[in-house]
């Protein structure tokens, strides 16, 4: 019974403010939203690889060694190297060339001996089938192969007598060991000749949580071994990184957007609840003296916030499971077993963690309040203590602008908390805005950005997707077809082959050009498109991966053969991931490779969907022509994403602001009747009451342009890093400073313009009922 | 004698009032250059009938004329141009404002009028000397006494040099000594040319500084008690 007063006396507050109740209920409900997306994309993403590497206890690196040049016994010595707490292998390893007769090709896999799925590490789930038994025999990986190859036959076309492999089973590697797995005994008949003898090894060691750390494990490996043993290395960060796909590229940036609403929905609360129990010392002096104890005061705010919060919390749960499933079904597609909705527990921690950061920031507030005895809070009434604004007023009465406009512009001093959380909004909203603003241009600038996925604005290809022999009749049509269309600007062979590459376990995609490709122009990270026969230039993943950097030497290996080339650049490559190659066809050999596609550069104003319908017209139903359209469904997910999240932002922002001015016009609605007494205009007041907001808003808006890029800049790394890129300076710098000054300018407007909606109200109120307010 | 204010029929309901009208049928006329004082039980409509002549709020029907135009239909911006032309509001409670000093509240409607920085300054000094508190401009209202700060809402009443000065209760808050010292610069002021409505409990002060009592009871004027037969100035 003793609860129905504070009750009433909460909800007798909440009812009178309700714009208030309304401004609470948003931004929670925004910073919920964004908290669970977030939370959700990061946990969705994070737990199917966590929970196969545990479960399989995968190995931390794994690495292929050159069996010429260390001994077995040197080999299984090295699990005792420093760090290493465990170790499984040597097993042999055979790169081979697989055809199917029905399939086609698999390309080159990365084939391993062993002799059971399990072990101390990498212990494999099979998904079908059963484990490999004798020579002739193989279990391929998930990652490779799917469920209908399992009985049929392939021939390892690069091998000598060209032996032939039956799927017996397909199994999963959480670090993607291996390609395929065969008896240990037929390796060596599965080797190209003159490829190398080599074998696996897996560690897992004390420390292995960043890529430092095992870079140091791997090093610790290499030098117990003699030089040139190690022929390659893999991460299970790597492995992560591709695993976690969508939902990692994305989440850092959905957790930067959470950071801030986050902040955003503390500074208003704290800022209402604070707002009303000053506005209401009045009303705290007679609840007290009517007999409520502190303890039902403090209660009464806290109420106050409590259930417009409790309900803003509770639908922004909603809304961000709404807002995750079309990125969780995009990841989920692109990494088979990711779960397809947020974490049930991410629905329960989120909304409780916020309404209880809410909670907290009205108790700070409400505890003044409870504190605050009787007679002092009637005498102190609602007025701000004068004297803090006093000397601001001094100053500013002196400058020659309109006396409204200097009575504004004072009017921040007096009250210095409220006058932070101003600026705090204005400055949060104004750097997410800048920071989307300049997202939007990056993710922009990556999908315009010529990269191996569109090098040319329209693809030529045989409707079979087979390749083009380069001197036979199919490719000298489709070239006469290209040279005869008047949009032909630039035109060039492409290849696409899956080749190994020194360093590297399993196959590497390489895109090599017959022809002239310095139109091209891919975006470079670093150092320069190729310009010799025996330079390549390389994605990031390629370099991080096989931990060699820029001028560094690589060997190939394409159909058995050997080629040694030099790393002239590092090019973006925003699908990232996968190592990729690019060179000239003469860095494999020379100009007689199949041709996968031609890829042509369109004149300037030349549409590309006519002209590639007029490619088609003039070739027949053999070939097909289609363009290289911007922007695939990831980028319209991502872009749809910063915008949704920069609206949230925004309105959060904008109620903070719009909440602080309200609160200062109920505030001081006393002395807006004396001004208005002593023949203060409407428009006057509007002045006045705007100009409230202009001096913070001001300095928040100069702050937010150093935070929105520092932002801007941390977020795209991040984002770079979980797509395992670097970023090329195009896409990492995007401000020009006129546009930052007009975002600048115009969170100053929008800050305003949230200020006008109190300040008509103060404008238009009849000051003869404020002058009563005593 | 040319009526510097007059209202006619005015009745004035607040919507929150169920139908009983704080000012029920005012006619009344304030000649140019007169002192009245306006008499009444507390609830009476004495503040009401104050903010009708000052057009701070605007009555439910009837008429209220000053200086020869209606003030009871004009939009919020020409009332504000209205008062601070015209009138001189003086508050029981001061209202001054707590974080500018006297010097800045005195000088508040001259510059809401854009009156020339140099020509205030010199009427805001010349008022504050008058009024014996020059040496205090600097200071904030919270450091002055209840005399003093009704002083400065006198300076600040007059900086506009306006016809009309109402004074709503002016010294309720003020012990005896300091409501003397404020009658007596009423009385001056209103020697000054100055045209005077003055709301008051005490019949002493009526008595001693206004040429006409009107009593309000209820809404209505209950006639003048003390009619003064003359314009009702000294002068
Ligand atoms: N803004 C308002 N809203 C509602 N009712 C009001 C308002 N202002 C005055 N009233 C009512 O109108 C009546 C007259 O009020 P008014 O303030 O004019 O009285 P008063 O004679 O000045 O009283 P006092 O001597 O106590 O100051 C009262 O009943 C009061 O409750
Ligand atoms: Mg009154």
């Amino acid at each position: 019974m003793r609860a129905r007063p504070v009750l009433r006396a909460a909800a007798g507050g909440v009812s009178r403010r309700r714009v208030q109740t309304v401004v609470i209920f948003t931004v929670l409900l925004v910073s919920t939203a964004a908290a669970t997306l977030g939370l959700g994309l990061l946990a969705a993403a994070a737990g199917p690889f966590q929970q196969a590497f545990a479960a399989q206890h995968g190995a931390h690196v794994t690495m292929a060694f050159d069996t010429g040049r260390a001994t077995r016994a040197q080999l299984i010595a090295t699990g005792r190297a420093r760090g290493v707490i465990q170790s499984a292998g040597p097993f042999p390893m055979a790169d081979a060339g697989l055809t199917g007769a029905a399939t086609g090709s698999l390309g080159s896999l990365a084939l391993v001996g062993r002799t059971s799925s399990g072990g101390p590490l990498d212990d494999l789930t099979l998904q079908s089938g059963r484990w490999v038994r004798r020579p002739g025999e193989v279990v391929l990986s998930s990652g490779v192969a799917w469920d209908a190859l399992l009985g049929s036959t392939f021939t390892a076309s690069t091998a000598p007598g060209a032996p032939k492999l039956t799927v017996v089973g397909i199994a999963a590697s959480a670090t993607d060991s291996a390609d395929g797995w065969v008896v240990p005994a037929e390796v060596h008949a599965l080797r190209a000749a003159g490829a190398p003898a080599t074998a696996q090894m897996m560690y897992r060691f004390a420390s292995a949580g960043s890529d430092a750390q095992i870079r140091a494990d791997v090093a610790a490996i290499t030098a117990a071994l003699p030089a040139g043993a190690v022929a390659g290395s893999a991460s299970w960060l790597a492995a992560q990184q591709l695993a976690q796909g969508t939902g990692a590229i994305i989440a850092p940036f959905v957790v930067a957007f959470g950071i801030m609403g986050l902040a955003v929905s503390v500074l208003v609360v704290i800022n209402v609840v604070s707002g009303a129990v000053a506005a209401s010392y009045r009303r705290i002096g007679v609840l007290k003296s009517i007999g409520f104890s502190p303890g039902q005061v403090i209660a009464a705010y806290v109420a106050r916030v409590g259930v417009p919060a409790a309900a803003g919390c509770a639908l922004g749960v909603g809304l961000g499971n709404g807002l995750a499933v079309p990125v969780l079904r995009r990841s989920a597609e692109a990494f088979s077993g990711a779960s397809r909705s947020v974490p049930v527990w991410v629905d329960v921690v989120t909304p409780l963690a916020m309404l209880a950061m809410a909670g907290l920031a009205a108790l700070l507030p409400a505890l003044r309040a409870g504190r605050l005895p009787a007679v002092a809070a009637i005498a102190t009434g609602q007025a701000p203590r004068p004297g803090r604004g006093q000397a601001a007023h001094r100053v500013l009465s002196g400058l020659r602008l309109p006396r409204p406009v200097t009575i504004g512009l004072a009017a921040p001093f007096a009250r210095p908390a409220r006058t932070t959380v101003t600026l705090t909004a204005v400055a949060l909203g104004a750097a997410a805005v800048i920071f989307a603003a300049g997202l939007e241009t990056s993710v922009a600038r990556v999908t315009t950005d010529r990269s191996h996925v569109n090098p040319g604005e329209v693809s030529l290809w045989l409707a079979n997707g087979g390749n083009l022999r380069p001197d036979g009749a199919q490719a000298r049509k489709a070239v006469a077809a290209i040279r005869s269309q008047p949009g032909t600007l630039h035109y060039v062979a492409e290849s696409t082959l899956s080749i190994t590459a020194s360093g590297l376990p399993g196959q590497v995609n390489a895109h090599l050009f017959g022809g002239d490709t310095g139109w091209v122009g891919m975006d470079m990270i670093s150092g320069r498109w190729y310009r010799a026969a025996d330079e390549v230039d390389v994605n990031s993943a390629f370099l991080s991966r096989a931990g060699l950097a820029l001028g560094d030497h690589v060997t190939l290996v394409s159909g058995g053969r050997q080629f040694t080339a030099r790393i002239a650049g590092e090019v973006f490559d925003p699908a990232g991931g996968q190592p990729v190659l690019f060179a000239g066809s003469q860095a494999l050999g020379g100009s007689g490779l199949p041709i996968f596609q031609y890829d042509v550069g369109l004149r300037p104003g030349t549409d590309p969907g006519t002209y590639a319908t007029a490619l088609n017209q003039a070739l027949g139903s053999q070939f097909s022509a289609g363009t290289n359209e911007a922007g695939g469904k990831f980028q319209q997910i991502i872009t749809a994403l910063i915008g949704l999240l920069t609206l949230m932002m925004a309105v959060a922002a904008g109620l903070g602001v719009l909440n602080t001015v309200l609160l200062g016009t109920r505030e001081r609605v006393h002395d807006l009747g004396v001004f208005k007494a002593l023949g203060m205009t409407p428009r006057q007041t509007i002045t006045m009451v705007v100009n409230w907001v202009t001096g913070p808003a001001a300095a928040g808006a100069l702050l937010a342009v150093p935070l929105g890029i520092v932002l801007h800049w941390a977020i795209i790394r991040a984002m770079g890093r979980a797509a395992d890129t670097g970023v090329p300076a195009d896409v990492a710098h995007v401000y020009t400073p006129a546009e930052l000054a007009l975002f600048a300018l115009s969170a100053l407007v929008i800050a305003a313009a949230g200020a006008l909606g109190p300040a008509n109200w103060a404008a238009r109120s009849r000051s003869a009922a404020a002058l009563r307010t005593e | 004698m040319n009526a510097l204010i007059e209202l006619s029929d005015v009745r004035k309901c607040y919507d929150d009032d169920d139908g009983r009208a704080a000012l029920n049928g005012v006619s009344l006329e304030v000649g140019t250059g007169e002192a009245v004082a306006i008499m009444g039980p507390s609830g009476s409509g004495k503040s009401t009938l104050l903010n009708m002549i000052a057009a701070l709020d605007r009555p439910t029907s009837g008429t209220v004329i000053v200086a020869g135009r209606r003030v009871d239909n004009l939009s919020e911006t020409a009332a504000a141009r209205y008062r601070r032309q015209r009138v001189g509001m003086i508050f029981q409670f001061f209202n001054l404002l707590d974080d500018m000093t006297v010097l800045d509240n005195v000088l508040l409607p001259a510059q809401l009028t854009g009156m020339p920085k140099a020509v205030a300054f010199a009427r805001a000094r010349d008022l504050l000397g008058e009024l014996g508190i020059y040496d205090r401009r600097q200071a904030y209202p919270a450091r002055l006494s209840g005399g003093e700060r009704q002083r400065v809402a006198f300076a600040r009443a007059l900086i506009n040099e306006p016809e009309l000065l109402l004074a709503d209760e002016p010294t309720g808050a003020l012990d005896s000594a300091a409501g003397q010292e404020i009658g007596e610069l009423l009385m001056n002021l209103n020697r000054a040319g100055h045209t005077m409505v003055l709301v008051t409990h005490s019949p002493e002060l009526a008595s001693r500084y206004a040429s006409r009592t009107i009593r309000i009871v209820d809404g209505q004027l209950t006639g003048a008690d003390r009619p003064i037969a003359s314009t009702g100035a000294w002068r």
